[in-house]
């Protein structure tokens, strides 16, 4: 802390009080970098291609957003925390694959296979927090190594299983419509046909937004993310809030492992490799700061629309997607550059 | 029952091998040592050959997976060992095959997606007189990098085979989806298909890693261009997630797709999907094994420098059954 | 102002010939001291005397290796600082323990959050809280239009009142203070000090850990001195001056010897 310049404590003669009026409290939101961007994208694509703004074509950038931002917002949340998670995206891929292979390969019903690779992936983030927390190794480099060990087993464990490197006739598996249902089905919302996976990912945003905000734990895991060393002091229970955010993301990733499962009746043994940045992306988008401490859960779903938003656009413009990369490293630098200068017009030191 | 005399002939092989080595290192004649060394090999003279299988692929890729398992049968056959690498990034494949040279195997198969990257570890292959058998991609390059043959079907005239399904069907304006930036042999597909075509195909990219969203990036192409009447996939996932986008979207466009998996076969039979294109990626480990075998016990060379086809085969509603149930075992 | 110096009731908290090791390292040896409501206790020292490793025991953050730690006249050994704190007994240090891009209330209640309901969802409740946070502000002095702003954004003298604010209204008897003015300009000292004096006449004991004698003098009712880890002895206001308290501190003859030595040119 440096030493601060005499200043007096009464509010109307305090030069740094000024111009706070309502809308720079609202520009301070850390999400609103994400929706002025989200909505100039919105907007540049519904006036230059006939089919972005179509109910069809609306479902598809909707849908592409949904699986992408149920995982930017758990990540969101664990980044505020103070923490990463790379093995997120490997871990779609080892839930829908342990479903797969329990119902396919060994008769295993559907309910209980799901059930008990949600356990799995629990346990995994568990293991992720506890490492963390245990051996303060950090984040990076344990869940890096989750990534591996998971990328390997998932592999070699459907390759040992199924002989092969991708589960086939899941459609097959007693209840999969039921399944289909709750996970894998279309739903028609004022004239969209909307994938479930939409309103799910609506409701895990919602929920996590409360949880951020309107509850303890949000106030808690602000703090963790932001210092540390004074949530330890003021008794916030360190320990458990982290493991629980490492976990968070295990179960997203076990959600979003079962939409992708439930729609498209199999998985690849490949499933999810790589997907890590483009979370973290997303909720660097949506204004989380890297290094914890900041961030919203409503931003990363933001975060997640411009990405699933520019992935079809660019689609639907019919421009040579060779360049989707480049775009989308265009987009995060001006994002973080917008959020940079948003919050240094509201006064945020950060 | 066959296979034990085979691994005690690898143990005898590798027994002696490790003799000649020690021989060769500290220098000694080969007098006294080598006539343990040729009891050795005798028992197995023409078996217990190892061979490095060294792809451009990552590890865990559906279509290299059934090339994997046909190299190995035809490995445990002759009693010979089939070592298995890959990596996408061409010096990184250099390196494996360096490592298969330094580890002195008896003979390489390569698949060649990018022939000038791996020039130079092909000629030190030459050079340390380990024969080489080129797969998959790279044939016009193969006898230039001093391969003895290429086992493959030409991306290119694979795409020309498809491209012509789907005119027969009277498709005419195709999206051709590549599920692996930047991969040439994919790019070679589309090209080949393109023109039969007459052109009217174009590209659309998606992330294998993510089959959803490829699904639903596909559906967005049919939805962004109705006109559309023909997709072409590269890879059997993918080619089923076409089928489902096509359903979402609306569209009655003929499906035809590479590589062959259960689903696809079941996609075949209900008629979601017009036809699938096999390179039988299960000859593209076979042969080459079997003709490193025949070149080392009978001098023989397959091909007359011309590329041996393991393909195209086409799967359609006639012939689906048959297949289903080799691709059930991982064979086709 | 106060004439509540040495009128001591039964001490709050107490130690007797209390020790501390980290392996091998005796970092605190033989201390015994006490503090009582509305007293101020100086604990005052160089760098590396031990004020900080009590400073730590006291605050339940490492237990003692020897010696007695009394509350309210009962062997304890805390367990952590939740269960320091649960006694009463809040530690506000230098770095404040507040989360800079937080809002003011939130890191008000951080810890400590008022919520309405039971079980994993129960809601927070802002409203009370952002009010509370405010009154008690005004309380102390500080008068923030908006309890929103990251508390980041408040000058020290300002934190670190809230702060002492917090400690307060979560029912602290005893307030631990690590170096409050160390930071601050001589002004800001002075904000926290007249803090300080208001928390004691409120009846609240304070143990205020300081390397600065001048700051410690006019608040201070008893001032225990700290040398590599042992008591050079505890004095009642009345039985010291400020400038033996700077003498001793010091380390006595050397400073007296380092004015001599600067005196000469």
């Amino acid at each position: 802390m440096t030493a601060v310049a005499p200043a007096a404590a009464r509010p109307g003669t305090d030069e740094r009080m000024a111009g706070r009026h309502p809308f720079a409290r609202l520009l301070r939101r850390p999400e609103m970098g994400a929706l002025i961007a989200a909505l100039a994208v919105f907007g540049y694509f519904s006036l230059t291609t006939a089919s972005f703004l179509t109910p069809a074509g609306a479902a598809t950038w909707l849908y592409s957003a949904s699986l992408f931002g149920i995982m930017a917002v758990a990540v969101a949340m664990l980044m505020i925390g103070g923490e990463f998670d790379l093995s997120a995206g490997a871990m779609t891929g080892t839930t829908g694959l342990l479903v797969g292979a329990f119902t396919t390969q060994w008769g295993m019903n559907l309910w209980f296979a799901m059930l008990l690779a949600l356990l799995i992936a629990l346990a995994v983030g568990a293991a992720n927090g506890l490492l963390v927390v245990k051996t303060g190794i950090p984040s990076f480099i344990v869940t890096l190594a989750t990534f591996f060990i998971l990328q390997g087993l998932n592999l070699a464990g459907t390759k040992l299983v199924t002989g092969q490197v991708a589960i086939q006739n899941m459609i097959l598996v007693p209840d999969f419509e039921v399944g289909k249902a709750i996970f894998g089905s279309t739903i028609p919302v004022l004239g969209l046909d909307l994938k479930v996976s939409i309103l799910w990912w609506i409701g895990i945003t919602a929920l996590a937004s409360w949880l951020l905000l309107g509850t303890r734990y949000g106030n808690w895991i602000f703090a963790i993310g932001g210092a540390l060393q004074s949530a330890v002091q003021t008794g916030v229970p360190v320990r458990r809030t982290r493991i629980g955010l490492f976990m968070g993301t295990a179960a997203a990733g076990w959600l979003v492992g079962m939409l992708s499962l439930f729609d498209v009746a199999t998985v690849q043994a490949t499933t999810g490799i790589g997907q890590e940045f483009i979370y973290i992306i997303c909720a660097v988008v949506g204004g989380s700061l890297l290094t914890g401490g900041y961030g919203s859960a409503i931003g990363a779903a933001l975060g997640a629309l411009i990405y699933g938003m520019i992935l079809q656009g660019i689609v639907f413009a019919q421009w040579d997607n060779n360049w989707l990369k480049a775009f989308l490293g265009g987009m995060l630098l001006l994002a973080v550059l917008v959020n940079l200068s948003v919050r240094r017009q509201a006064g945020v030191r950060a | 029952m066959s296979r034990i005399p085979a691994r005690w002939a690898v143990a005898g092989t590798v027994a002696a091998l490790t003799l000649i080595s020690l021989t060769a290192c500290t220098g000694q004649p080969v007098t006294g040592g080598t006539t343990g060394a040729n009891t050795g090999t005798a028992a197995g003279a023409d078996t217990g050959r190892t061979y490095a299988l060294v792809v451009h692929a990552v590890p865990g890729d559906a279509f290299w997976d059934v090339v994997k398992s046909g190299a190995e049968s035809a490995g445990a056959l002759y009693g010979s060992t089939v070592t298995y690498q890959g990596d996408p990034d061409v010096q990184k494949q250099s390196q494996l095959i360096e490592t298969a040279i330094a580890a002195d195997v008896d003979g390489i198969i390569v698949s060649m997606a990018n022939p000038d990257g791996l020039r130079g570890a092909l000629a030190d292959a030459a050079a340390a007189d380990v024969p080489v058998i080129t797969i998959n991609s790279g044939a016009e390059d193969s006898a230039a990098v001093g391969a003895i043959t290429h086992v493959g079907q030409g991306e290119y005239l694979a795409g020309q085979g498809a491209g012509g399904q789907l005119a027969e069907a009277s498709a005419t304006k195709v999206i051709c989806v590549i599920h692996e930036a930047g991969n040439a042999g994919l790019e070679d597909r589309c090209a080949g298909a393109a023109d039969t075509l007459d052109g009217g195909l174009s590209n659309v990219q998606v992330d294998i890693a993510n089959i959803a969203d490829a699904q639903n990036t596909i559906k967005s192409a049919l939805l962004a261009d109705p006109e559309i009447d023909g997709i072409l996939t590269l890879n059997s996932a993918v080619g089923v997630a076409a089928a489902q986008a096509a359903a979402e979207a609306g569209s009655d466009a003929q499906i035809g797709t590479f590589d062959v998996s259960a689903d696809v076969t079941t996609l075949i039979n209900d008629g979601s999907i017009l036809f699938a294109v096999d390179q039988q990626p299960y000859l593209q480990g076979y042969l080459p094994v079997t003709f490193l075998e025949l070149f080392h016990t009978n001098g023989n060379v397959v091909g007359g420098s011309q590329p041996v086809y393991s393909g195209p085969g086409f799967v359609t509603k006639e012939n689906a059954d048959q297949v289903a149930t080799y691709a059930g075992n991982g064979t086709r | 102002m106060s004439g509540g110096a040495g009128t001591t009731a039964a001490p709050i908290l107490e130690v007797r010939g209390l020790g501390k090791s980290y392996g091998s390292v005796i970092a605190l040896d033989d201390i015994s001291t006490s503090v009582g409501a509305g007293e101020v206790l100086c604990v005052l020292g160089d760098n590396g005397a031990g004020k900080s490793t009590l400073l730590k025991v006291l605050a339940g953050v490492h237990p003692h290796s020897t010696g007695e730690l009394l509350l309210d006249g009962r062997a304890i050994r805390f367990t952590g600082p939740r269960q320091a704190l649960d006694a009463g007994i809040a530690t506000v240090y230098q770095d404040l323990a507040v989360v800079p891009l937080m809002p003011v209330w939130r890191n008000f209640f951080l810890g400590a959050e008022l919520t309405a309901g039971v079980g994993p969802f129960a809601r927070l409740r802002a409203r009370e809280m952002r009010a509370i946070t405010h009154e008690q502000l005004h309380r102390m002095g500080i008068d923030l239009r908006d309890v929103d702003q990251p508390i980041g954004t408040l000058s020290g003298g300002e934190r670190q009142s809230v702060a002492i604010a917090r400690a307060i209204y979560f029912g602290a008897r005893v307030v631990i203070l690590d170096e409050p003015t160390s930071a601050l300009g001589v002004k800001q000292a002075g904000v926290v000090l007249r803090y300080v004096a208001h928390a004691r006449d409120t009846g609240l004991g304070v143990v205020f850990v300081t390397h600065n004698p001048h700051h410690a003098y006019p608040v201070g009712d008893r001032f225990l001195v700290l040398n590599r880890g042992a008591s050079l002895g505890e004095y009642d206001r009345t039985g010291i001056s400020v400038d033996e308290l700077t003498r001793l501190m010091a380390g006595g003859a050397e400073l007296e010897s380092l004015a001599r030595e600067l005196e000469r040119d």
